[in-house]
């Protein structure tokens, strides 16, 4: 049992707490799924069970932790690594040795067990998450979700009771969440250990969860109940929660096989009364405008484009074009070749056969620092980009670096006559406004990409290319990143997303285009692209199948008209 | 020990695809660092070349066969040629030789005096003693490729003593941190490129040194956490002051001992304080080791053929080290100044350097 009762936190240099008053229990064998938004203290609170806060962050605590009758304040952390397992969010930054069984025997060789035990204890952990096969190999080798579980594997070792995994499969394609997500439910239910687990992507995890822990940011209360309790009182839930609430399906469906019965009665009474539209209730409109636009000439276009990486082929001849005012998924397996295809748009990689046209103008010949100026691009890890002193300087560095700004009475500003947004007008529509001389990487994840489009699309780029945009952001954060781009489309930005999540491309995607292999295996509309697919259809496709929504505004949308 | 059978090194799986670690070293790591240290003793004990020569070929041919054998990693990068580094090292070594010092009886030419440091007589000597000194320094080349080989990083991490193991693990830290340094220096050099940044001057790299400080000190914090979480803690204060003492007076041992035979020409002593200081100094570091307790998973084993080696490698530094009754070991110490001279050779002293291939035959 972990027991906080009345724990106040407070971290070193900050002027308020982040944990308040903290009185909670928390059942013994259960899987607890944590959630809220960033900043509510979740990483903290999982860090207090182990010793972590306040041993190696320092601070002030003040109230008490029990964890199975041990107090994790006066023991410290390698006493309780024995209670405790705990995985953390970034695979690769966890991990000591270079080889997976070394990985693993890493905590049982701290903690002086003999040889012989340890070498029974390493082979069982490795059969309990299936690494058997790949116990000898380097660790650079493996792929995320395979990283991660050696991970989970290495904090079993010691055999805890409870294990604690603070976003496990935020830095993961979907795929590898999902496999990663499966071994923890097996753990929790074969083995009957006690998993804390706090997680974005709800909809895999939800109906093996027997209680959610919900921390708001707000001062409110928080919440620890079983699931359907939790979500009914809290705004964020996957697309099927939303629904289901929405047209107050009770008990609220946790799995599309629940969802289904609710949608099946819910379809026949629509039909007896307003008739829905058959396919594609969004698509008439958007397609009519894509006729339209469609006369004019594409404002990115590649044209036949190849690309090798020594003898390996990554873009087989492709054709792909991006009109102004859309916004284009680009989706497909790792190594599809989709990051190596936009990367080509902007010169990052030049193709060994094709053209790639900007404006109508090719780029072969031209140096990146120029063509960025007409195309933005969002790399997947915004950090890579900032390094500035404050939010308003990392704008005016790009300017600079373009030539576009010039110094009056010592300060930078945008040279008279430049082609480039207002840095004020351009804070305020990212909402950043308030954190004009904050230290950009002292911002949340969400606030650290917007600083990075701030960064980027200074220049006024007719089209902005985003490399996984949604990894790691929480449900706020990626709502927000969705109006900012649909304003921009609306603005007449050509937009090309590569992504993995399937929400967000039924959300926003005028197109979706499917790669595989180096190829373009589809091109056409979300609903028949994706609404089709077993793999990539969103929940509410696979609720309502064949009516071409994406979203659960489509099916509400349908209702009122 | 009991259990031997369960803790005998594995060959690598060839099931596994990808895989590029031999998982155990064949012979043990302890009998590699007796053979090196033995090929260092007897590089560095004598120039003359007969002698280099044969320890060149046992290095050669331990090279030929064990580094193919059991190659313990794929080279990161491509591995500079042994004999072309090796000849390399011979013809700049005999050249600089012969143009830097001006003594020696044959003179092959003389340049003017006029030419600072290089002008005057070269000669036949200076250039065979550069030679002699090369053939040195590609013999050491060439043993450390045979450890690189045949030792993957976490056997020679394991060597550590005990004491140092923290350190030992920011070692293994460091080794993997690097390449993921490199990847990242990528990626931030592409995110810079593509908001304009153009490589100019010096104080145009911070947009790529910032982030990637930033980027490893975060990734340094949290791999420290997660090291935490794992039970890794860093000792506690030491009450116990013995091992430090036992340090302190063992360094001292060798230092005398080092001096002794060199300037002050008491080998005896000199060799027997030698042993003294490195025996004060290997249970210093025992007793240091107490006080980090941690076991280690899979121990290397150790077999009769890593008995072997070592008595080789013990043998071959013995006769080269030491005065032994009965043993003219002057034929060692050959040097070509001021007249060459054709150096003489001892068939004992031969036939000891055979003990540095005994690597060869194991299995």
């Amino acid at each position: 049992m972990i027991r906080f009762d009345h724990l106040t936190y407070t971290y070193p240099g900050a002027a308020l707490p982040a944990l308040n008053d903290v009185s909670l229990v928390l059942p013994e064998g259960e899987l607890i799924l944590v959630i809220g938004p960033s900043g509510s203290g979740k990483s903290t609170l999982l860090r207090c069970i182990n010793g972590l806060v306040p041993h190696f962050s320092g601070g002030a605590l003040a109230g008490n932790v029990r964890v199975r009758g041990l107090d994790p304040v006066a023991a410290t952390p390698k006493v309780l690594s024995r209670q405790v397992g705990f995985v953390f969010q970034d695979p690769e930054a966890q991990f000591v040795m270079d080889r997976v069984e070394d990985e693993i025997a890493f905590a049982l060789e701290n903690a002086a067990m003999s040889p012989q035990e340890m070498r029974v204890r390493v082979e069982e952990t490795l059969d309990l998450l299936d690494l058997e096969p790949l116990r000898d190999r380097p660790l650079k080798t493996l792929s995320g979700g395979e990283r991660q579980r050696v991970a989970i594997a290495a904090a079993l070792a010691l055999r805890p009771h409870i294990l604690v995994l603070d976003e496990p499969t935020s830095q993961l394609d979907p795929k590898s969440a999902e496999d990663v997500l499966n071994s923890l439910v097996r753990l929790n239910s074969d083995l009957g250990i006690t998993i804390l687990v706090a997680e974005h992507r709800l909809e895999r995890v939800l109906p093996f969860v027997d209680r959610i822990l919900y921390l708001p940011d707000d001062g409110g209360p928080i919440l620890i109940d079983d699931p359907r309790t939790v979500l009914n009182q809290i705004e964020l839930g996957p697309p099927l929660v939303n629904l289901g609430k929405a047209l107050n399906w009770q008990p609220l469906p946790l799995t599309i096989k629940e969802g289904l019965r609710f949608s099946r009665t819910w379809m026949e009474k629509q039909t007896a009364s307003h008739r829905p539209p058959v396919a594609g209730s969004k698509w008439p409109a958007a397609g009519a405008a894509r006729g339209l636009l469609h006369g004019r000439a594409p404002y990115l276009q590649a044209q036949k484009v190849s690309m090798q990486y020594g003898s390996r082929t990554v873009v087989r001849g492709v054709d792909f074009a991006v009109w102004p005012g859309e916004v284009v998924a680009l989706m497909g397996r790792n190594g599809a070749g989709k990051t190596t295809l936009l990367k080509s748009l902007v010169g990052l990689v030049r193709p060994q056969a094709g053209t790639v046209r900007i404006d109508g103008e090719p780029i072969a010949g031209r140096e990146v620092a120029e063509i960025c100026q007409k195309v933005g691009y969002l790399p997947q890890d915004p950090n890579t980009l900032l390094f500035a002193d404050t939010v308003r300087e990392e704008m005016m560095v790009t300017l600079r670096n373009h030539g576009l700004a010039s110094k009056t009475n010592g300060e930078w500003r945008v040279a008279t006559g430049a082609r480039a947004a207002d840095p004020v007008e351009l804070l305020r529509r990212l909402r950043l406004t308030d954190k004009a001389d904050a230290y950009p990487r002292d911002l949340s994840v969400g606030e650290r990409q917007r600083v990075a489009l701030a960064a980027i699309t200074i220049t006024l780029p007719g089209a902005l290319l985003l490399d996984e945009p949604t990894r790691g952001l929480d449900y706020l954060a990626k709502r927000e990143l969705i109006a900012l781009l649909k304003e921009w489309r609306a603005g007449g930005m050509a937009i090309v997303l590569v992504t993995h999540d399937v929400e967000l491309a039924a959300a926003l995607a005028d197109r979706v285009v499917l790669m595989s292999q180096g190829e373009v295996i589809a091109d056409g509309a979300p609903a028949e692209v994706l609404g089709a697919s077993p793999l990539f259809a969103p929940q509410v496709a696979r609720l309502f199948p064949n009516m071409g929504w994406l979203t659960a505004e489509d099916v509400l949308l349908s209702q009122e008209r | 020990m009991k259990n031997v059978e369960n803790l005998t090194p594995r060959r690598q799986d060839a099931r596994t695809p990808g895989a590029q670690l031999a998982a155990r070293p064949i012979t043990h790591p302890v009998a590699w660092v007796f053979w090196v240290a033995a090929v260092l003793v007897a590089l560095t004990t004598t120039r003359n070349p007969f002698y280099l020569a044969l320890v060149l070929a046992m290095i050669g041919w331990v090279l030929v066969v064990r580094g193919r054998r059991d190659l313990a990693s794929q080279p990161a990068a491509p591995e500079i040629s042994v004999v072309r580094f090796g000849l390399i090292v011979v013809v700049t070594s005999a050249l600089f030789n012969m143009l830097m010092v001006h003594v020696g009886d044959h003179v092959l030419f003389t340049l003017p005096e006029a030419i600072p440091l290089f002008g005057g007589p070269l000669t036949l000597e200076a250039l065979v003693y550069g030679a002699l000194n090369g053939l040195v320094l590609a013999g050491l080349f060439a043993a450390f490729t045979v450890l690189n080989r045949v030792l993957p990083v976490r056997a020679v991490l394991r060597l550590v003593p005990r004491a140092y193991y923290p350190a030992a693990v920011v070692m293994s830290i460091a080794v993997t941190f690097a390449p993921t340094a490199l990847q990242q220096v990528q990626q931030i050099r592409e995110a810079q490129a593509v908001r304009g940044h153009r490589v100019r001057g010096v104080r145009s790299w911070l947009p790529l040194i910032v982030p990637l400080l930033e980027g490893s000190m975060e990734r340094s914090m949290q791999l420290a956490e997660a090291m935490m979480a794992r039970g890794f803690a860093s000792a506690e204060a030491q009450p116990d002051k013995r091992p430090q003492l036992l340090m302190l007076v063992g360094l001292v041992a060798l230092v005398t001992g080092w001096l002794m035979r060199l300037v002050w020409q008491q080998p005896l002593v000199g060799s027997g304080l030698l042993l003294a200081g490195a025996l004060a100094l290997g249970s210093a570091l025992v007793l240091a080791g107490r006080q980090h307790p941690h076991t280690v998973y899979r121990p290397d084993a150790w077999h009769k053929s890593d008995l072997a080696v070592v008595a080789g490698a013990i043998l071959t530094a013995m006769i080269y080290l030491l005065p032994w009754p009965g043993l003219d070991r002057s034929s060692l110490f050959y040097y070509p100044y001021p007249a060459l001279t054709w150096p003489a050779f001892n068939p004992i002293i031969g036939v000891a350097t055979l003990g540095l291939a005994l690597p060869v035959f194991v299995r």
